[in-house]
């Protein structure tokens, strides 16, 4: 490329050599990509035809499609699991850290669901949700319940796939929490117990608050992966129609099943601005909170 | 510190531990007691003799012989590419001044925030301009290396003392061997944990193989076990043990390799 400022110790280029391999493919498959899904989206673009320069007329047909804000909607209600997510991956990082040493091997243990690949825990919550004889609903019914449809009725199938996010999520986000916990200084919690703190006021004053910016993480990082989900809704809510779906799946359908690739380019590109906004308005709000704290 | 803790706390971390790790292995083993069901009695039932019979049919009229291989060489290839694409990119970020730095900063950064979901039109154009369809290179070649892989590679190279760097380069090594001798076998549990993470990755993908593979011979594992949730709606079992056969090598890999699964490795995004 160009020279160097700095030719003290390597050739100018021997950066360019290292960089090379990654440079390629990311600027072929991603760097590309992002050009071509902005000009796309702009276009008359199907799999037979275009692409031809349309102007705003994608976005105008998909923000006037129904179908675009029941997607839009049941995405803002998958975005509810985070906070399950959070409390239930806390309460796992302080259950595994209390068990000192042999924490190690439930931590071994909550790690399982994060490597089942999504369409095995998808085929095994399946038959646990199965309707007429599962293992989730025969209890239900054995407690004198009804039976509930876990597999094909909205927003039930929208529940069950959250359910299996939170299920393969959570120990991921506990791994976080695990971390956050290790950078506790132990030494404030020792002197708070000293002074004769309860247990619920040092982890109420002193570890939740060190372990705010673990929250602020695995918030974002949980909440932006909600709103890109498919896997799960692939698996569970098969058979049901897209618009009881989320916004990636409505994405694929347009873009794989109907072949609208100028559509679904501006629908990528929307997904993008919210997940985007969503987390800019986050890291704002927590950093907020965190100065007040202080 | 000697902390003692009333029973009532014990007991409550006792059955908290015990409840999540049931719900943690409990679909699993559900599953494997499933797929070891004679073909054809109650689904929801596992009192029979246990049969390898659907494994049989699984593996013979399912045909996943093939996808077993091939989700064995995408996940291999991957791994490995990640690992050295990325340890390679990093070490010029880490450690050398050149023009143009600040520029692959930024550009890496747009990679890391942009989801493979919003551009996955785009990218399936390209992988189809370059004849790449339908062949296992499309699910190698596009997520070979990772913004995510190289910055944590980087963070990895940072620690690394500049003086064993110095001494290996008054020693007459080039920036190659320096590279290959010094930064990768000091930072080789960090690469472990990237390994780990990108077998974990590209074992489970099921979206972008979904779009980019199409002809039995190339589909990868999760993409043939969830043609048989179709094929064999008769027999639900026979997709039990396919998914079982997906689920084993992963966890005896994860086995092996879980010591570079700790705490720590998820710790950097925290500190920034």
């Amino acid at each position: 490329m160009s020279a160097a400022k700095n030719t003290r110790d390597h050739h100018p280029l021997v950066p360019w050599a290292f960089l090379a391999p990654a440079a390629a493919v990311l600027g072929i498959f991603f760097l590309g990509a992002v050009l071509q899904v902005i000009y796309f989206s702009l276009t008359r673009y199907t799999a037979f035809t275009g692409p031809d320069y349309i102007g705003l007329e994608n976005y105008r047909r998909l923000f006037a499609s129904q179908r675009f804000w029941l997607c839009v909607g049941n995405s803002a209600l998958y975005l509810t699991v985070t906070p399950a997510i959070i409390a239930l991956s806390l309460g796992a990082a302080m259950v595994v850290d209390s068990l000192g040493r042999q924490g190690k091997w439930l931590r071994l243990l909550l790690f399982l669901p994060v490597i089942t690949p999504t369409i095995v825990a998808g085929v095994s919550w399946r038959l646990i949700l199965n309707e007429d004889s599962g293992l989730l609903n025969n209890f239900i019914t054995s407690l004198g319940g009804h039976p509930i449809p876990w597999l094909s009725q909205h927003p039930w199938t929208l529940l069950s796939a959250m359910f299996v996010t939170l299920w393969k999520g959570f120990g991921f986000y506990m791994m976080v929490f695990l971390a956050g916990l290790l950078a506790v200084p132990k030494e404030l919690i020792e002197a708070a117990s000293l002074d004769g703190a309860s247990r619920l006021s040092v982890f109420r004053h002193v570890t939740l608050p060190a372990l705010m910016p673990s929250v602020v993480l695995v918030f974002i990082v949980s909440s932006i992966s909600a709103l890109k989900v498919f896997d799960e809704l692939f698996v569970l809510a098969r058979g049901t129609p897209v618009t009881q779906q989320t916004a990636v799946p409505l994405l694929y359908r347009i873009a794989f099943e109907e072949g609208d690739y100028g559509l679904a380019c501006a629908l990528g590109l929307t997904i993008f601005v919210f997940i985007l906004a969503f987390s800019i308005v986050n890291l704002r709000l927590s950093s907020h909170s965190e100065k007040e704290a202080a | 510190m000697i902390e003692r803790r009333p029973f009532w706390l014990k007991a409550l971390i006792a059955v908290a531990a015990t409840v999540l790790a049931l719900v943690s292995i409990g679909p699993a083993v559900w599953l494997i007691a499933s797929s070891l069901q004679p073909p054809g009695t109650d689904l929801h039932s596992i009192a029979g003799k246990p049969t390898l019979a659907n494994f049989a049919s699984a593996w013979n009229d399912g045909g996943l012989g093939r996808p077993l291989i091939n989700s064995v060489i995408v996940t291999a290839l991957r791994a490995t590419l990640n690992v050295l694409f990325a340890a390679a990119a990093a070490y010029p970020l880490a450690r050398m001044k050149f023009a143009a730095r600040n520029t692959v900063f930024v550009l890496l950064l747009c990679t890391l925030m942009v989801p493979e979901q919003v551009v996955l039109v785009p990218m399936f154009r390209i992988v189809v301009g370059l004849g790449l369809y339908d062949t296992l290179a499309a699910v190698i070649l596009p997520f070979s290396v990772t913004a995510f892989g190289i910055f944590l590679c980087r963070q990895a190279f940072m620690q690394v003392p500049p003086s064993l760097e110095e001494a290996a380069r008054i020693d007459g090594a080039g920036p190659l061997r320096i590279w290959w001798h010094v930064m990768l076998p000091l930072t080789a549990p960090t690469l472990a944990t990237l390994a780990l993470f990108s077998v974990i990755g590209a074992w489970s993908e099921l979206l972008w193989p979904l779009i980019v593979l199409n002809s039995k011979s190339s589909l990868t594992l999760p993409v043939a076990v969830n043609t048989l949730l179709g094929v064999f709606a008769a027999n639900a079992r026979a997709a039990y043990a396919g998914a079982v056969l997906a689920l084993i090598p992963i966890i005896l890999i994860f086995l092996g390799l879980q010591r570079f699964m700790k705490p720590e490795m998820f710790g950097g995004a925290v500190k920034g």
